[in-house]
């Protein structure tokens, strides 16, 4: 273990205050001090990017213990098992069971139809948004393409050119709560799609948020969630490779926002995220003058772990 | 409650289902091995399941299961082999005497991650997974781990420095020193 002697009393009060800095636990006045000491230190700084990298391995190491599907599986079928052994002593419930059997009899025909047509409906979307979520593991979470310590916006901005810069602040100001570490324009090897990829960190995770040409595709609408949001954006989810997604559609483009956290709460970003984004992508001249993702400088950058 | 929404399987997968994965890690990473942490987390659900009528809606739902997985972590660890004793570690004097930032490795693998932090003692791995994987506030962690909030904050900042210390020693244990070719478990930087 190593002990540090420190020259200023400030060093050391900041050091006993950096965990609770990482940790948001600091009231607003003593974190300004804290930025504002760290932002003179160098020695301060650099052991914030330590405990930060620290941080962040230990997620992803955490992140790599998967649950077993068998153990999903086999959770549900014990909830089903006891829930049927709850109600199977009711006679009430023998009654209802009997009057939805005559009524699932009556209207069979028509909700057999609209039951095909909805399962082709979410085929249709999960095959559409497992593009996002292939993207967000292939580049965020196994390529780990982000830095630990947010790049500045000004280099951000670059990454994604002139063509595409505005759409950072659109991100930044609709997704509270997360820090935008990375940005840039990104392929999958082997396939000609591009994409518009921020990787942001929030909630304890890594979040995507990426744009892609939908290429004349359409999501069915009759499988689509109304977005609460004056915008009333068609909103879709699913839950894909351990990932749970939303995706919207805008003029010319599909947008998705890619976790691991619950669908609810990706819904609910995506909810807030989908209207801004729409309108920054269908604003000007035409989406497909603002955003040609055909004419794309380069792919992906390599891994670039610190 | 018959015919009581709350109770309805679905609903409770709903709202229950998202977090598996979140409790599953925390259960692996806590627990002596797969096994038990499947166990374990099958029991959370179970329990949960007989009490969803008593979870009110639009509460955090995620901390209410976080709390019942605590609950039965700690039913089954009095099963097994003996916890490292708390009290050594929760010396005040200890925490206030030095500030130890042991250096870690540049590159740092998930197994030598996962390594060192099963050589953490279960009480500080704990809270080191709730604050800094689950991102709890000291207050949820208090609450789930049913102790005081200084003690959350004395053992976190424990379980952190413990943390780096092992992966320090496993890293020096492959040969790897610090920029200026010091062992990383050596003299101070």
């Amino acid at each position: 273990m190593s002990v540090l002697n420190f020259d200023s009393k400030q060093c050391e009060w900041i050091r006993r205050n950096l965990d609770a800095y990482l940790g948001n636990e600091l009231l607003v006045e003593t974190t300004s001090d804290v930025l504002r000491h760290l932002e003179s230190c160098q020695a301060c700084s650099r052991e914030l990017e330590t405990r930060t990298r620290v941080r962040d391995a230990l997620r992803r190491a955490a992140a790599s213990q998967v649950p077993p599907e068998e153990l999903r599986q086999s959770i549900q079928h014990r909830l089903r098992e006891r829930q049927r052994g709850f109600l199977g002593g009711s006679r009430q419930l023998a009654w209802a069971v009997a009057l939805a059997g005559i009524v699932v009899v009556v209207l069979g025909g028509i909700a057999t139809q609209h039951w095909i047509g909805t399962l082709r409906g979410r085929r249709l979307v999960a095959s559409v948004l497992a593009l996002g979520v292939s993207d967000h593991l292939q580049c965020a979470i196994k390529g780990h393409n982000y830095p630990n310590i947010a790049n500045p916006p000004e280099v951000l901005r670059k990454k994604l050119g002139p063509q595409y810069a505005g759409l950072l602040a659109v991100v930044q100001q609709n997704l509270p709560g997360f820090e935008v570490l990375e940005a840039h324009i990104c392929s999958i090897p082997g396939s000609p799609r591009k994409y518009i990829h921020f990787i942001t960190r929030g909630r304890g995770t890594i979040l995507s948020v990426i744009l892609t040409r939908s290429e004349g595709e359409q999501l069915p609408r009759e499988v689509a969630h109304r977005s609460e949001t004056p915008g009333r954006v068609n909103l879709y989810e699913a839950h894909l490779e351990g990932m749970n997604v939303a995706g919207f559609e805008s003029k010319g483009y599909f947008g998705f926002v890619v976790s691991d956290l619950s669908q609810d709460t990706t819904m609910q970003i995506a909810n807030a995220l989908a209207p801004p984004l729409m309108t920054a992508l269908e604003a000007g001249p035409g989406s497909t003058a603002r955003l040609d993702l055909g004419a794309v400088p380069r792919a992906c950058p390599p891994p670039a772990r610190t | 409650m018959f015919f009581d929404p709350k109770v309805r399987v679905e609903d409770f997968e709903a709202a229950t289902m998202p977090h598996f994965p979140h409790l599953y890690r925390t259960a692996r990473l806590l627990a002596q091995d797969s096994a038990e942490a499947e166990d374990v987390v099958q029991e959370v659900y179970l329990q949960a399941w007989k009490s969803f009528h008593r979870f009110e809606a639009g509460t955090n739902c995620r901390a209410w299961l976080f709390k019942i997985l605590f609950h039965r972590l700690h039913h089954f660890r009095r099963h097994w082999a003996k916890a490292s004793k708390v009290e050594a570690f929760e010396n005040p004097e200890d925490q206030d005497s030095i500030i130890a930032e042991t250096p870690v490795p540049q590159e740092i693998r998930d197994e030598d991650m996962l390594k060192a932090l099963g050589r953490v003692p279960i009480e500080f791995r704990e809270v080191v997974l709730l604050a800094d994987v689950q991102d709890f506030s000291y207050k949820e962690i208090a609450e789930t781990m049913k102790v005081p909030l200084g003690t959350v904050m004395s053992r976190l900042s424990r379980g952190r420095k413990l943390l780096r210390q092992e992966l320090a020693g496993i890293a020096s244990s492959y040969g790897i020193t610090t920029e200026k070719g010091q062992p990383l478990t050596g003299e101070p930087a």
